[in-house]
């Protein structure tokens, strides 16, 4: 059966038509989540380049590993599972432990640092809500990029993915004691961070 | 919506957390990943003008390698041999071609195609007859070209040894 759209079709039956070879199927599968993943990336690394190209490792070794994917499973915490694995490791070569929102450690000139530095956008918004909004939004950014890796990737996907404690300790490869132990102090460094917000 | 299991100070963290926005790579994102994914097909239906232009090459280079399988020694070597006799025939009218160089050109094709033959029932034998059939689709190919160049160096040959007897013959 080909469908005419994959609007309606969950993850698990695009994944079917993915093991199947076709291309369209690949494509929706990039489609739906290339923005959670990219976003993932990009504030755990917050280089542009890098992140793109951990986001397109982390697709080709899904997408070229497609027969292995149980669907018992979420398809997309089986995504951001290789994609934490991918930039874990990126992290751990690099070092990379604590990163400003006024762009990467990595940037070497001034344009290389506003390039790398964090855009918050926002729509549907007055002009004062807007500027409040991309200014929470970068102290947010800021604080999520103070913590170390571990810390950002468990409160991202717990805070911006709602996955469940379980899910994330499935994602990340961590006990689920540890990965609760690593929100609550990641939520008290962000507390002291954000002390304006509260 | 995730169930609150933190403080009420965190609330408004937790609030901004959410409304976090979504940030996009480039562009041509997609069309990179696809091109670094090594076993797809074409789109049937939904988008057939994106199909994989990787997969086509690959598609048709298989394609070809099937087709030439399918072309046996046996009907290859006829093939040859018919080609040589004409040559040959065309050669003895029009040319004067002399015996000594006839016979040795045909009796080259006639050990060349034995000793293919012969070596491909032991290759069959030793390596089996899958790689002896992928060996031989480009193979035969190769030896039908040598064979033409070889027929093609000795009808120049005879040609001018012909021209030569001729010019001697007037001048006499």
């Amino acid at each position: 059966m080909t469908p005419k759209s994959y609007t309606d079709v969950s993850d698990q039956q695009v994944v079917v038509f993915a093991q199947e070879g076709r291309e369209d199927a690949y494509r929706e599968l990039i489609k739906r989540y290339e923005r959670p993943v990219f976003s993932l990336i990009y504030r755990m690394v917050r280089d542009n380049e890098t992140a793109e190209d951990l986001a397109q490792e982390t697709f080709i070794k899904v997408l070229n590993n497609i027969d292995r994917y149980r669907p018992e499973f979420k398809f997309s915490s089986w995504l951001f599972k290789i994609a934490n694995n991918i930039t874990i490791d990126h992290l751990r070569r690099r070092q990379v432990d604590t990163i400003s929102i006024e762009g990467s450690p990595d940037a070497i000139t001034a344009e290389r640092a506003r390039a790398t530095a964090v855009t918050v956008t926002s729509g549907g918004e007055s002009p004062l809500e807007e500027l409040e909004s991309r200014e929470l939004g970068a102290q947010i950014e800021s604080a999520i990029a103070k913590l170390r890796p571990e810390y950002r990737a468990c409160i991202i996907l717990r805070h911006v993915e709602d996955y469940s404690y379980d899910e994330i300790a499935e994602i990340v490869k961590l006990p689920l004691g540890t990965v609760k132990t690593y929100i609550h102090r990641a939520r008290q460094e962000l507390r002291e961070y954000l002390g304006d917000l509260r | 919506m995730i169930e609150h299991d933190f403080d009420e100070d965190f609330v408004p963290i937790a609030a901004e957390l959410q409304r976090l926005p979504y940030l996009s790579p480039s562009r041509d994102f997609a069309d990179r990943v696809i091109s670094g994914i090594d076993r797809l097909q074409p789109a049937q239906g939904l988008a057939p003008a994106i199909a994989s232009r990787h997969l086509e090459l690959h598609q048709g280079g298989q394609q070809a390698v099937v087709r030439r399988r399918n072309v046996g020694l046996v009907r290859g070597t006829a093939k040859a041999m018919a080609g040589v006799g004409l040559l040959a025939a065309a050669a003895f009218m029009f040319l004067e071609i002399d015996v000594l160089t006839a016979v040795l050109s045909a009796a080259t094709a006639q050990y060349a195609f034995a000793i293919a033959a012969v070596g491909a029932q032991l290759g069959a034998v030793v390596l089996g007859s899958d790689t002896i059939a992928f060996l031989q689709a480009g193979a035969l190919g190769a030896v039908l070209l040598y064979l033409t160049l070889a027929v093609g160096l000795f009808g120049g040959y005879a040609a001018i040894r012909t021209a030569a007897h001729i010019a001697k013959r007037k001048a006499a």
